[in-house]
């Protein structure tokens, strides 16, 4: 039950849906991920981990390797995986997410068989990724989302909005959080469930209990749908993007909750003048297109261009848009800071 | 030194072919090398009189490349012929086509590649890069398809020519088709049929063998037609076999055939 138009760009649609799936897994606080395949494909998303310069994490996350090799390729991996698994419950966590990698998808290792077999005081859980094998890095994200709302116990009564598939791997991923966090306060909401980032497995089991889901973006509507059709629950399809934008962000928040959005909507309004008014030096200066995120980029750019009165140029710099598009008025506020550096310098 | 492949439709007959070519070739004088590609590891079980030699791949799964020497997985069989066997996974696990990519590496680093003549048997198809390892990297130069008359087994021996052409131009040793060898099933007409095929397909019929109880009886006594029966009709057509393997220098590379004109062949020659 999509409330808005999906726009369709997406800066994930590249990648391994090892990297993916794991960007979602490791983001539980309680659980370890373990990568079946050869060492080198664990340490290089630890690598990217580690790296990060925003990250859910308090200290990087545990991920290990069944540390596949030419033996285990010719004669199967699945026995390494069951002792990966064995050393990954002796640290005591909540859960076993187990993800594949492309090597052991090629050659066949029945992993949802190692998983169900394994007599384990926790939940050991096959995300059923295979590193190139099955898509790209978007739908690792999606298919561990969506392997985790299977986690969800019905008895957990804690109604509220729950934000879907942060990006965890993105430098402003806590700002934007905050910034979501600012709008749904202006109608007396706030966030009960970060589905996932930073959360523990009792957390996500109350997935199912949500009122409403904001998914981070449109990307991930099949893990809304999926929601949608089991528990009932009304999604957005996507944070809010431009200025426009974020007002209808808080209007179909508001139409989903019952809340009335006039009143926030007026001073969220104020909020984007007063911020406007710190740009006023920008005016008349010239903007370049887009270099990606397609349509809504583009429409970004042309809104921002009319509010402040830039001409649109080829040869001029672009607003820098190259990871992913701003969120909410905070987003463009720190997005034109930015441009604004670049075309003084 | 020779090196020559078999490969042909599993249960055709290859191995039988295989250690009768061998075993024969060794009485010429040659030292003589087979190594079984097939994870069932019963090419040489023959030429070893019935025993399971131990494979490549158990000593590679037991204790890892390091620390296999080449008295581990050369086994001396019947007429000095000398025995390897790749082996591999069980069935229904892991990838028995890079355990023969793994075990050409391990024989090649061991040097046991050597002598007048290496007998490479393959598995049945080509069904991943794996078996075609023989036919690459300058193993193999001579391929034989071995095929009855049966479509099925002039389909898979077609396959495998088209692996041959994709392969040919490969290399600094490219591989080539040496010759058809067809294993008889006793159907009318089949030697004219196997002959026809070969020469659509740019090569020749370099040996029929016909079906002859002293195959199965041989195999009973685990042992080569070559040893149990050496006076037979059967032996001699084997010793003529190794012959024409070794005179061939006729190596060609293929024209596989669309599958409606080998169904058409086949047809041709159908006699009821």
């Amino acid at each position: 039950m999509p409330l808005s138009p999906l726009p369709s760009a997406t800066c994930r649609n590249e990648g391994c849906t090892l990297t993916g799936a794991l960007s979602v897994t490791t983001a539980i606080r309680d659980a370890i991920s373990i990568v079946h395949g050869p060492p080198g494909c664990a340490h290089h998303t630890f690598s990217l981990f580690h790296g990060a310069q925003s990250s859910p994490w308090d200290e990087p996350p545990i991920i290990v390797s069944s540390g596949m090799g030419e033996r285990e390729v010719i004669f199967g991996g699945e026995d390494a995986l069951a002792a990966a698994i064995h050393l990954a419950v002796q640290r005591s966590p909540c859960a076993v997410m187990v993800l594949s990698t492309c090597v052991a998808a090629a050659i066949g290792d029945d992993i949802a068989a190692v998983c169900a077999d394994l007599e384990q005081e926790v939940p050991i859980v096959h995300v059923p990724c295979g590193g190139f094998l099955g898509g790209t890095f978007n739908d690792g994200v999606v298919v561990a989302l969506t392997t985790l709302t299977r986690l969800d116990k019905s008895d957990y009564p804690h109604p509220g909005i729950t934000l879907v598939g942060e990006k965890n791997l993105e430098y402003e991923a806590e700002s934007n959080y905050h910034e979501i966090c600012r709008l749904l306060h202006l109608l007396g909401h706030h966030v009960n469930l970060r589905f996932v980032r930073g959360a523990t497995m009792d957390d996500l089991m109350r997935i199912g209990s949500s009122s409403l889901n904001i998914l981070r973006e449109p990307a991930l509507t099949p893990v809304g749908e999926r929601l949608c059709k089991v528990h009932g629950t009304p999604y957005l399809p996507s944070f809010p993007v431009g200025l426009e934008g974020t007002l209808q962000f808080l209007r179909d928040i508001g139409e989903c909750t019952g809340r009335a959005a006039e009143g926030p909507v007026d001073q969220e309004m104020k909020g984007q003048r007063l911020m406007s008014e710190t740009f006023h030096d920008i005016t008349g200066r010239r903007v370049g297109p887009p270099r990606e995120g397609g349509e809504v980029a583009e429409a970004l750019t042309v809104e921002l261009a009319e509010t402040f009165d830039l001409a649109i140029h080829e040869t001029a710099p672009p607003f820098p848009m190259d990871g992913s598009l701003p969120v909410g008025t905070a987003g463009i506020s720190r997005l034109l800071h930015r441009w604004r550096r670049m075309v003084r310098a | 030194m020779r090196q020559v492949a078999l490969y042909g439709k599993g249960g055709i007959g290859k191995s039988t072919t295989a250690a009768n070519l061998s075993a024969a070739l060794s009485f010429q004088g040659k030292s003589v090398l087979q190594i079984g590609c097939d994870p069932k590891r019963d090419s040489t079980r023959m030429l070893m009189h019935g025993d399971l030699i131990p494979t490549v791949m158990d000593l590679f799964r037991e204790q890892g490349e390091r620390g296999i020497r080449i008295e581990d997985v050369v086994f001396t069989g019947y007429s000095g012929v000398r025995c390897v066997e790749a082996g591999g996974p069980e069935p229904g696990i892991g990838c028995a086509g890079r355990g023969i990519i793994a075990t050409f590496q391990i024989l090649e680093r061991l040097g046991a590649l050597s002598g007048d003549v290496v007998v490479y048997d393959v598995l049945g198809d080509v069904v991943c890069g794996g078996f075609a390892m023989p036919m690459r990297e300058g193993y193999a130069e001579e391929i034989y398809l071995v095929t009855s008359g049966e479509l099925m087994s002039l389909y898979a021996a077609n396959n495998i020519a088209k692996a041959i052409t994709r392969l040919s131009g490969r290399g600094k040793r490219p591989c080539h088709l040496a010759g058809v060898i067809c294993n008889g099933r006793g159907m009318p007409g089949e030697e004219d049929l196997v002959r026809e095929f070969a020469s659509a397909i740019g090569s020749s019929l370099i040996c029929a063998i016909p079906r002859d109880r002293v195959v199965q009886i041989a195999e009973l006594h685990k042992r080569t037609v070559i040893e149990y029966s050496p006076e037979s009709a059967q032996a001699e057509v084997y010793r003529e076999l190794a012959k024409r393997v070794m005179a061939n220098d006729l190596f060609t590379i293929p024209s596989p055939l669309a599958i409606d004109a080998l169904e058409s062949l086949a047809l041709s020659h159908l006699q009821e």
